[in-house]
């Protein structure tokens, strides 16, 4: 049997286990790659490669920036920042009309710059922002869209945990790859806003103005966030500088985190022992994952499949853009059914090499693709944002959800189209460090 | 069974937290130290280590909770009773799996002793680590075993 197709046949097995037994994902990919392994080399040697690689993994310094910056994100979660947050943008936008909701997209921005979490934000979301969308009678199908849209944002804007995972599987400067998202959060960010303008316009009773704030209100809302936003600030900036590596501007943050926390006495001890908790249980979900993916990985890489792929498709007769297209369409797909932290590690080594075969540049490639499957958070049938905001929200039915999450996909799909178009939107930064 | 399982993840994690709060403040003191010229020696090491004790300590905890990712699109639409067998083949794939690699990490934490391995900078033994991840695999088989032989094969 060909090393190529014992590869396809280890890749039908994993999609297996996945799919039929409901095996966790991690787990999946770790005994695939072990058993694959075990049939192309030998049962000891697979042994010891899983051994090794386990050890190796959960002992990498690298990975250490993953519980950092979960903690981080946790610390400022427990602490309410994004309650504070909405408020302050409530009062500077509010007054517009469809201005919630256009403040539950900013708020939703400025906590993606602290937590990668999406349904964490979607979770605090939907209980701050609607029931006060609700009094003003907005939509539901618009104020629910714009919860399940934003929460989605933290995955796109650093630090993100996606971009961290994607920059240590590929081996990637993770603060290029942070100050390369920026400006694809941003467009992202900027076109789910239009989004809300255009069909507030189109149809105004979706979302009504609410009452004006003074500016000394407006001023004063101000001091519920900014000073997490000041540490985002510190966070990038310390990156740029070379002052701290990854890891340790997680470290830094959390600590920071920690201070302002006590300082303005915003985090109880039970809180402080929930994020504690909560932050073990996630960075051992996602190490989990990473080690199953190394595995599998190894065995990938012994069957040569990401290579064949590669000298495949460079044989095709079709143009770098549309194999991109194509890439972005399995992407899209992938994501409506699984995960994306999981559909990215399953499937970076087979497409990462064949960006690479193909002259992208790797930052490109590695946002692009993130913002691709992040749609698959909000789409059915899994859309797992989408799922917590109807679970929490009253008397909306979950496709009243997904209505209201169809009217933002345009905004997700014109991102993704500037930039394929423009790709130094997200090349021209990390370009400057 | 499943209170004793669960009082061994409370003190794991009670000793997961102490390790994630003490990489923080080490990481904080080796930036903090560095701008003098002194950073603290080994930080990557101990790192390295701690955050493989945190991993290895709520191994069982992660687990109990649900929260590995698997994929649901056609699992859960499958009747109850063919679930649960499902879930019964696949804790016996994942509970072999672990026993497996528990196994192969005691083996690699004691030929580590046998050989004296040492880290690199400080020069100190590092197979108790190695130990504590094999005993964090254990804790999961056992999380695993349970839901295999318990009605509904699911530990919750």
């Amino acid at each position: 049997m060909s090393l190529t197709l014992v590869g396809a046949i280890g890749v039908s097995g994993l999609l297996l286990l996945l799919f039929i037994f409901g095996m966790p994902v991690g787990f999946s990919m770790a005994v695939v790659g072990f058993a694959g392994f075990s049939y192309v080399i030998s049962f000891n040697a697979a042994l010891n490669m899983t051994g090794s690689v386990f050890w190796s993994v959960c002992s990498r310094y690298g990975l250490t920036v993953i519980p950092l910056f979960i903690f981080m994100g946790q610390i400022a979660f427990y602490s309410g920042v994004n309650k504070r947050l909405y408020r302050a943008a409530n009062k500077w936008v509010g007054h517009i009309q469809g201005g919630l909701a256009m403040a539950t997209i900013i708020a939703c921005s400025a906590f993606a710059a602290i937590c990668g979490s999406n349904t964490a934000t979607a979770a605090t979301m939907s209980t701050v922002a609607l029931p006060e969308m609700k009094k003003y009678g907005y939509s539901a199908v618009l104020s629910t869209g714009a919860i399940a849209c934003g929460s989605t944002l933290g995955v796109v804007i650093p630090p993100s945990v996606v971009l961290i995972i994607i920059g240590l599987a590929t081996e990637q400067s993770i603060a290029r790859l942070f100050y390369g998202s920026i400006g694809a959060g941003v467009l992202l960010t900027l076109l789910l806003l239009l989004t809300i303008v255009v069909v507030c316009r189109i149809k105004p009773g979706l979302g009504l103005a609410a009452e004006k704030s003074t500016l000394k209100e407006k001023i004063a809302s101000l001091s519920g966030g900014i000073e997490m936003l000041i540490l985002f600030c510190l966070i990038m900036a310390g990156l740029y500088m070379g002052f701290f590596t990854p890891a340790e501007a997680g470290a830094a943050g959390a600590f920071f985190a920690l201070l302002i926390a006590v300082i303005t006495r915003t985090l109880s001890w039970d809180n402080f022992k929930k994020a504690v908790k909560d932050t073990l249980r996630v960075s051992c979900m996602v190490i989990m994952l990473i080690a199953g993916a190394m595995i599998f990985g190894r065995f990938l890489a012994i069957t040569r499949i990401p290579y064949d792929l590669a000298s495949f498709v460079a044989c095709l007769e079709m143009s770098d853009t549309m194999i991109m297209i194509c890439i972005s369409l399995i992407y899209i797909a992938g994501g409506a059914i699984m995960d994306a932290l999981a559909l990215l590690l399953i499937t970076i080594p087979i497409f990462f090499p064949l960006a690479m075969a193909m002259g992208y540049d790797p930052i490109w490639f590695s946002v692009t693709i993130t913002i691709v499957t992040t749609l698959g958070a909000v789409t059915p049938p899994v859309g797992a944002t989408t799922y917590v905001v109807a679970g929490i929200a009253d008397n909306v039915l979950l496709k009243d959800v997904f209505k209201g999450v169809s009217m933002f996909l345009p905004a997700y799909l014109l991102t993704i189209f500037i930039l394929i178009l423009f790709p130094w939107i997200i090349t021209w930064l990390p370009g400057l460090i | 069974m499943i209170d004793l399982l669960r009082k061994i993840n409370s003190l794991q994690i009670f000793c997961g937290g102490c390790f994630l709060v003490c990489m923080v403040f080490l990481t904080c003191c080796n930036i903090l130290f560095r701008q003098f010229g002194m950073p603290v020696r080994g930080t990557f090491e101990i790192m390295g280590f701690l955050g493989a004790m945190l991993f290895a300590l709520s191994l069982g905890y992660s687990h109990d909770k649900k929260e590995h990712l698997y994929v649901s699109i056609l699992f859960d639409r499958f009747p109850e009773k063919l679930r649960q067998v499902l879930q019964r083949i696949n804790a016996m794939i994942c509970g072999l799996f672990f026993s497996l690699l528990t196994w192969q990490l005691i083996k690699k934490a004691l030929n580590m002793k046998s050989v004296g391995e040492v880290s690199e900078t400080l020069q100190m033994i590092y197979y108790p680590f190695i130990l504590v991840l094999a005993f964090g695999t254990f804790v999961l088989v056992l999380f695993i075993f349970y839901a295999l032989f318990k009605k509904g094969g699911d530990s919750n």
